[in-house]
């Protein structure tokens, strides 16, 4: 799916990314670890070819991400409110977006009815922008927003510092249910080394830019990172 | 806690605002735009009653300038509804803090008056003053007029604060306003009843009789009261930034049809019109409709077609320069996302043309009733359209590659100078002299229809070719791409 080789980026001389290599197939769920400034937003928006590398490559489906365009058809991503329009009610951000992605309207609505236990009838309907929503629920947004276009690879940050407990929960079952059903590859950072074990097939554990420690995830990728952040 | 700290706050607030000290070239040439002016109203505050005397030598010019007071007003009271904005979100981050209340409010109140609008009228009122009144009525009379006079700016600024805060149909009391003055001055026209001789009388008399000015000052003190004490039971950040009403979806069917493309337009004139600065700015497009019937007869009747063209122009294209110089960074805040969504850079910038064209389009179609003041309006009109659409659109949207500042939609846009760099100064120049200058060339030294035909072939020529001219944009736009969103993550 994704194929980094020699991935550097830097700002004023100091490395914020510098990865060898990194190969992430589709079907697995990354769960990217690691303290503030560990380079995990960056490295997201390298994949998303938001910032300009300073060396390297990175190859989505075989193809380079800064030559083609192709990856957008298949990759969605949430990182922050950037992503969202926010002067649009949420029923026109996800016909927006459903549009892009070769979706009618009713098809929209009937993806979004699927989606009604997420949204726990806080986003559907409200007469507000989403700029007047609040920051949970415009992740709720972003979130299902990225999932419109049934993606091939998912990129989130931080997607559970943001929701509240119940929404946290059913979004641990939709990665892991996506992940196995339809051979989506996502990729999830967090602070929450708890979650991030419980959803990740794989964890990747991040520091200064590098990646230091790639593990199977599980309860002993739980224990391991407890290891490592103590000692912090 | 004091209000000198808040102040302070605000006033580093403002020093410290991101984009305030990004480049001292600017902040110059802005130092000295506002210091212009100042200076020219100033110079109208000191010069208008010299050219009042030398106009109208039989009459006082006190009697005439106060006469026009009562307007001066009721039109700063309109003003004030349109430029004003209520400060109150400034408080948010106090609010939690161990701070009485009073010293909130004395802090919103002061903080609200820092605005240019309440400088402008001390530099024509002074002069005015210490010019023409002072030698005629003696110092004390001249000090209680002058603050007569400004107790009732006083009166108007927290008259307009308090009705913002009160009522959420803002554009409807501005409506009545105006209706009002309209009335007002309908009345003096038919000479039915004569506001401006009770204007000036009213003024005239505070003048006579000083102690009077105490009335005007109790107006003041009255309104800060009421105004006072409507904030004192609303201090929640709920209730003093108003407007809940409830936001409808929309969706524009016409656009359909032209699929994804469509799609981005609708967005464009959604954004346009959900957000403050934006709007205003394409309202004043439409304004600009009208210049027509205030120059066109005039450089009619001269034959100057090349002023003609210049105007015709603007009111084909303005719509182009006024949104244009922002293109990409009006969609600043989510651009993270418009450059990840499922669509590509030739669609964006393509979506971007057709906004253009089909603004342009409705423009030229409207202005072309201009035509039944003279024929010839009707290819000056045509050949502007074309350059506007066929050349101006396209060097816009490369001069906006150049663009990477961000900009906040929701600040409103009367001395906004946020998001203002060199390129927009140039931008507007190219776009609107450029073209001018070829035409008053062409037209000087070749004739009338030449030079029709050397600004409408451009213009032909870059439609005809728009979609080279749009990959090479796209590649243009590719080089920069990062640099943009770089630019816009900067808030």
């Amino acid at each position: 799916m994704i194929k980094i080789t020699n991935l550097r980026k830097s700002y004023n001389g100091v490395d914020a990314v510098n990865i060898d290599q990194l190969e992430i197939h589709p079907g697995e769920v990354i769960g990217l670890v690691g303290n503030n400034g560990a380079g995990k937003t960056t490295l997201f928006r390298l994949l998303l070819d938001l910032i300009r590398r300073n060396e390297g490559e990175i190859l989505s489906k075989g193809n380079s991400i800064t030559q083609s365009e192709d990856w957008k058809s298949y990759t969605a991503a949430y990182i922050d409110e950037g992503f969202l329009i926010d002067y649009l009610t949420p029923e026109e951000f996800f016909y927006f977006v459903g549009k892009l992605n070769q979706l009618s309207k009713a098809d929209v609505d009937d993806f979004l009815s699927s989606y009604q236990v997420f949204f726990d009838e806080a986003i559907l309907n409200k007469g507000k922008y989403i700029r007047d929503f609040s920051k949970g629920n415009q992740f709720k947004i972003g979130i299902i927003a990225a999932l419109l276009g049934n993606p091939e690879l998912l990129i989130l940050d931080e997607p559970f510092a943001n929701l509240d407990p119940s929404t946290q929960l059913r979004l641990v079952d939709m990665i892991k249910s996506m992940a196995m059903e339809r051979k989506m590859c996502i990729i999830v950072s967090s602070h929450d080394i708890n979650h991030v074990s419980e959803v990740s097939s794989r964890i990747l554990l991040m520091e200064k830019g590098t990646i230091i420690k790639d593990i199977v995830g599980g309860e002993s990728a739980y224990a391991e990172m407890v290891d490592y952040f103590k000692i912090r | 806690m004091n209000l000198s700290v808040f102040l302070k706050h605000q006033w580093l607030n403002f020093w410290r605002a991101r984009n305030a000290n990004k480049s001292l070239a600017i902040q110059i040439i802005l130092g000295v735009f506002y210091l212009l002016i100042f200076l020219e109203i100033a110079l109208v505050g000191i010069a208008l009653p010299f050219i009042l005397k030398e106009k109208l030598p039989n009459t006082n010019p006190i009697s005439i300038y106060t006469s026009y007071l009562i307007y001066y007003f009721l039109i700063g009271l309109l003003a004030r509804f349109q430029l004003q904005e209520l400060p109150s979100l400034s408080i948010q981050p106090y609010l939690s803090q161990n701070i009485q209340r009073k010293y909130m409010l004395r802090f919103l109140n002061a903080r609200s008056l820092f605005h240019y609008i309440n400088f402008l009228p001390l530099f024509v009122f002074i002069p005015f003053t210490i010019v023409v009144v002072a030698p005629i009525y003696g110092t004390i009379s001249a000090f209680c007029f002058f603050i007569a006079l400004f107790s009732l700016v006083f009166y108007n600024h927290f008259l307009n604060m308090y009705i913002k805060r009160k009522t959420i149909n803002n554009a409807g009391f501005f409506f009545a306003v105006l209706v009002f003055i309209a009335a007002l001055k309908g009345l003096d026209y038919l000479k039915l009843l004569s506001f401006e001789k009770a204007s000036s009388s009213l003024f005239i008399t505070i003048l006579n009789y000083p102690i009077l000015c105490l009335i005007p000052i109790a107006l003041a003190i009255f309104i800060f009261i009421v105004n006072n004490q409507y904030l004192k039971s609303h201090l929640y950040i709920e209730e003093l930034v108003s407007e809940n009403k409830k936001k409808e979806s929309k969706n524009f069917t016409f656009l359909n049809r032209l699929g994804d493309i469509g799609e981005m337009i609708a967005l464009d004139l959604k954004l346009i019109f959900r957000n403050k600065r934006p709007k205003s700015l394409v309202v004043l497009s439409a304004v600009l409709l009208l210049y027509g019937f205030l120059f066109y007869p005039k450089y009619l009747a001269t034959g100057n077609f090349s002023m003609l063209f210049f105007f015709a122009l603007l009111i084909t294209g303005i719509f182009i320069s006024n949104y244009g110089q922002f293109l990409f960074a009006w969609q600043s805040s989510h651009f993270d996302g418009m450059m990840t969504y499922n669509t590509n850079m030739h669609q964006y910038i393509k979506a971007k043309f057709s906004l253009f064209l089909t603004v342009c389009s409705l423009q030229f179609l409207i202005a072309s009733f201009y035509g039944l003041m003279s024929w010839r309006l009707l290819p000056i009109q045509l050949a502007a359209y074309l350059y506007s659409v066929g050349v101006n659109s396209f060097v816009t949207i490369y001069v906006s590659t150049f663009n990477y500042r961000y900009l906040d939609l929701r600040k409103s846009a009367s001395m906004n100078f946020q998001g203002i760099g060199a390129m927009q100064w140039f931008q507007s120049l190219i776009i609107t002299f450029g073209p001018a200058l070829v035409f008053y060339l062409l037209d000087h030294f070749a004739g009338f229809w030449y030079a029709i035909l050397g600004v409408s072939l451009p213009g032909l020529a870059g439609l005809i070719f728009y979609e080279s001219i749009i990959n090479w944009l796209v590649s243009q736009f590719k080089i920069r791409k990062h640099k943009i969103l770089e630019g816009f993550r900067e808030r």
